[in-house]
């Protein structure tokens, strides 16, 4: 028995369509009919079926409520709203009959009829999506922007904002711990949901604690079950968010467990309370240190680089977040300084230069100085001997050269020092003494790698046991 | 070059023609990728490394003779091992109760970060501050083919793309003349998951790794025949592409241009392998820092091999060495005697590699990884209940160490902690799955979004888990 219960009260979604497709039949038809009224007996004869399905829809809608495990409240709306839905189709039926058969169903006007069977469809059809898909569901892909005119409540993100001056001054609740509980609890523990009687959105929520009493105890975050559900492997029915929703990183469920312990202050900052500097580190800002300046550039034509790409020289995006280009010779040892001309039209937006093995020689160096936004290059294993490189020495970005396996020299290396952002040089392998001690613009030391590493011969290496 | 080999073949014989005079010209829009599937890509973010070399010890070194060190268990050497501890635990070989084995090497802090290595290590010592360790990894598999597979693939069964592939397809290969995932082998034998651990799995089978030797030709069958020339190679080839083409004029499925990429692949290679698989046009001083054997198959070559073809532009570097199943079943196996000798046999190369990508600039550009497919147990193995002549541990895999270094990878640093013998995590314990996707994320990938859809869905390295391990991040 139980499963033909459940069987035909899955077959609700499916027959409630009936009674809506007749519903809006004819009320179109009353529209198309409006003038000269010679169909109402079919029209009539439509809300008849109407309100049969109706009928077989709430019977099947009523199974699904016994068969499916739903609570009352949760559908009581929707069952009367079908109720009434059917109970109007009937009416409809015999306002439309001629002669009528009530007298006094003649005094409503039909319009006002028709109205109230298109509120009655909408509202209870509504209703029966929110249950299937769950309440907000239509609205949920709207803007916020659309939302908050139309008054619907919001679910908007909060960012934990903390710099490297200013952590200690943040305020541990406000700015740090309820963003982590907001993004990552507060859609099921809130006034409205209130999943497990628990609101996680205020103070008083988190104080109160949900069905099975506290979620904090002071100053031990290990027998608070805030902290301690988190924690839980994914795998427990009990582990907090559910394994299918968004989890918090470690480094957040660490800020809850580090708050717990110091004792949940809520109006505290964090310099007060004396917290490792290592719970925040990963929410400061990360700063700028790729291998490109940290400035919006203009996407190079598609054509260009194709065009230097059909040459054997390798061209490519350093990344899909960024339009600066790395240039690579590796599949054209033969690239001479003559070749450097059909990287003109990319001259923007090359941010590293890997000319390394190629055959170019000193006078490159007048040629990059046009590159404005070079910060790599690699000039290794090639006959440079760094005459010229000075044109180099305004390049804002480049800050770093390698040359090693070079002719390279000490007067050379001379002329890299107030480069303006320079900080790092490879020079293994070259004519250089290893004395020079250099600073660029900034006064920032210049890494030197003098390479030319050699490891020891030990006993060790030839002991075999 | 392959920019100008592929752009020939169009000019002139556009495979388009013939179909589009039925079809109003429409156009089928090809991706770089159609035509050449090791066509370079730019990762989501920007990538602190472009290449990688994985160095896998095969059959899995012991933590607590390398760089986990135990001086507890010293202590406790010899004694039973509590019965806490072998509750509801596997071992493979390990029946009944075993003793504990203390560390059989001694250990000193070593540069300023002070990390602990063991005297097995000796040259390592002056390259640890570049490193960073990984004390607490742990694995659920205690068996070396599913292990490796796990360790390689995301998944300890068959079937799934390695790491290499993953990479290869993902960001795919600057050399347009040499494979883009290389895999160098040494030990004398294959990792027991078989050619597996560099396969494609659901992959194109582009991307799966061209294993190269490092004795005799480099890769097998790429030889031309005795009474064949390069020019009748050639030829051959060309008459080959042709069919593919008019092939490609009627079905335009792109798999037959990636075909025609592939031969035209093999006849480059044929040059461009032998030349950067030749150790012996490296200068002596070099050589002599690696330690290599020319004309032997050994760890050293592989690790300068590596150096090169990284060089070279090649984006995956895969290395197995094998002989690290330190049971204690003979002399070779014993922690003390035969585990001694491997580690030798790679101490020198390892920071040889280490100081040579440096002094190259390319350790910035490279990431290295280095592990087994497990750790070894603090106990002293004991096969079939006895007591064993030589000392040994069994497979264990619910604390390991690993390091990674170079790109994207803070220097001289320890990550995780184990208990005072060695046996579990503590702290900072970290899954296979969170190694796979700190090395996605160096790449420039975000571990969860980088998928592949295959039956049905999206399939992820890293499964349905895995997180960075920000601690070891530059």
């Amino acid at each position: 028995m139980d499963v033909i219960k459940q069987l035909v009260g899955r077959l609700h979604p499916l027959i409630v369509h009936l009674p809506i497709g007749f519903i809006i039949l004819g009320l179109l038809l009353q529209w198309f009919d409006r003038k000269t009224k010679s169909h109402t007996k079919i029209i009539g004869l439509i809300y008849l079926w109407g309100g049969i399905s109706a009928v077989v829809a709430c019977v099947t809608g009523y199974m699904q409520y016994l068969g499916e495990g739903y609570s009352f409240d949760t559908i009581k709306f929707h069952l009367w709203m079908g109720i009434t839905t059917a109970v109007f189709s009937f009416l409809m039926f015999i306002r439309l009959t001629e002669p009528p058969k009530i007298e006094f169903l003649k005094k409503i006007p039909v319009p006002a009829f028709a109205l109230t069977m298109f509120l009655l469809i909408s509202v209870t059809g509504h209703l029966g999506g929110a249950i299937t898909h769950g309440e907000g569901y239509l609205v949920e892909p709207l803007p916020n922007s659309v939302k908050l005119v139309l008054g619907i409540e919001t679910f908007s993100k909060k960012t934990i904002l903390l710099e490297e001056e200013t952590w200690k001054n943040a305020m541990i609740y406000q700015d740090v711990i309820d963003p982590v509980l907001n993004n990552n609890c507060v859609s099921c523990h809130n006034p409205k949901k209130l999943k497990g009687e628990l609101q996680l959105n205020s103070e008083e929520g988190i104080l109160k604690g949900g069905e099975n009493g506290e979620i904090v105890s002071a100053h031990n975050a290990s027998q608070s079950e805030l902290y301690v559900r988190m924690t839980l492997p994914k795998d427990d029915e009990d582990h907090m968010p559910p394994k299918d929703k968004t989890q918090p990183t470690k480094e957040e469920i660490a800020l809850i467990g580090a708050w717990l312990d110091v004792g949940h202050p809520f109006d505290k900052t964090i310099g007060e309370l004396n917290m490792e500097k290592k719970l925040f580190q990963s929410f400061f800002p990360v700063s700028h240190n790729e291998d490109y300046p940290d400035i919006e550039i203009a996407k190079a034509m598609p054509q260009s680089i194709d065009s230097i790409k059909k040459t054997g020289v390798h061209v490519e995006n350093i990344s899909q977040a960024t339009h600066f280009l790395r240039v690579s010779c590796v599949n054209k040892p033969s690239f001479a300084d003559t070749d450097f001309k059909s990287l003109h039209p990319i001259s923007k937006q090359i941010a590293i230069l890997d000319l390394g093995g190629t055959q170019v020689t000193d006078s490159i160096f007048s040629e990059l100085g046009g590159l404005p936004n070079l910060t790599v290059l690699k000039l290794d294993h090639t006959s440079v001997t760094g005459k010229n490189i000075n044109a180099l020495k305004n390049l804002a970005y480049l800050k770093s050269i390698n040359l090693s396996f070079t002719d390279f020299n000490d007067t050379s290396l001379e002329q890299l020092s107030n480069f303006q952002a320079l900080n790092s040089i490879y020079l293994s392998d070259t004519e250089v003494s290893r004395t020079a001690i250099l600073t660029n613009q900034k006064t920032e030391p210049i890494e030197i790698d003098y390479g030319d590493y050699t490891l020891p011969t030990i006993a060790a290496d030839t002991i075999v046991y | 070059m392959g920019g100008l080999a592929l752009g020939s073949i169009f000019v002139g014989c556009d495979p388009l023609s013939s179909q589009q005079k039925n079809k109003k010209n429409k156009k089928i829009a090809f991706s770089e990728r159609d035509l050449n599937p090791l066509a370079t890509l730019a990762p989501p973010f920007a990538p602190r490394a472009k290449s990688v070399i994985y160095l896998h010890m095969a059959g899995s070194p012991s933590q607590l003779e390398m760089f986990d060190y135990k001086p507890e268990l010293q202590k406790l050497d010899g004694q039973a091992c509590p019965q806490s501890l072998l509750e509801g635990k596997k071992f493979a070989f390990i029946r009944g109760t075993p003793k504990l084995l203390g560390p059989q090497a001694k250990f000193t802090q070593a540069g300023e970060s002070g990390n602990w290595v063991s005297n097995f290590m000796p040259h390592f010592k002056s390259v640890v501050d570049e490193v960073s360790f990984l004390k607490a990894v742990h694995t659920d598999q205690f068996n070396h083919g599913p292990a490796q597979l796990f360790m390689h693939t995301g998944g300890p069964r068959l079937g799934r793309p390695s790491l290499g592939s993953w990479v290869t397809y993902g960001l795919g290969s600057e050399n347009q003349n040499l494979p883009g995932f290389v895999v160098l082998t040494s030990g004398g034998k294959n990792p027991s998951a078989g050619k597996s651990v560099w396969g494609s799995g659901f992959l194109p089978s582009v991307y799966q790794g061209v294993q190269c030797r490092s004795k005799g030709d480099p890769v097998l069958y790429l030889e031309d025949p005795d009474g064949i020339s390069r020019n009748l190679k050639k030829s051959t080839i060309e008459a080959i592409n042709k069919i593919n083409k008019e092939e490609y004029a009627k079905y335009a499925d792109p798999e037959i241009l990636a075909r025609i990429n592939q031969y035209e692949m093999a006849y480059r290679m044929q040059i461009a392998v032998p030349e950067v698989m030749n150790i012996n046009n490296e200068p002596e001083n070099i050589r002599q820092m690696y330690g290599v054997e020319p004309g032997k198959e050994s760890f050293a070559n592989n690790c300068l091999l590596a150096r090169k073809l990284v060089e070279q532009g090649v984006r995956f570097v895969q290395l197995f060495d094998w002989g690290w199943d330190s049971h204690g079943t003979g002399h070779d196996t014993a922690v003390d005697l035969g585990l001694r000798n491997k580690c030798r046999e790679i101490d020198r190369p390892i920071t040889a590699l280490l100081l040579d990508l440096k002094q190259r600039g390319l350790l910035e550009d490279t990431l290295i990884v280095w592990g087994g497919e497990f750790g070894r147990t603090p106990m002293q193995e004991n096969r079939e209940g006895k007591t064993m002549s030589f000392k040994g541990r069994d497979h264990h895999g619910d604390a390991f160490t690993m390091w990674m270094a170079g790109g994207g990878i803070k220097k001289g640093t320890s990550h995780g902690e184990t208990d005072d013998i060695g046996f579990s995590g503590i702290a900072g314990q970290v899954s296979v799955h969170d190694v796979h996707a700190t090395i996605l994320h160096v790449l420039g990938f975000d571990h969860e979004q980088f998928t592949f859809e295959f039956q049905g869905r999206p399939f992820r390295l890293t499964d349905v888990e895995g997180e960075v391990i920000k601690e070891i991040l530059a």
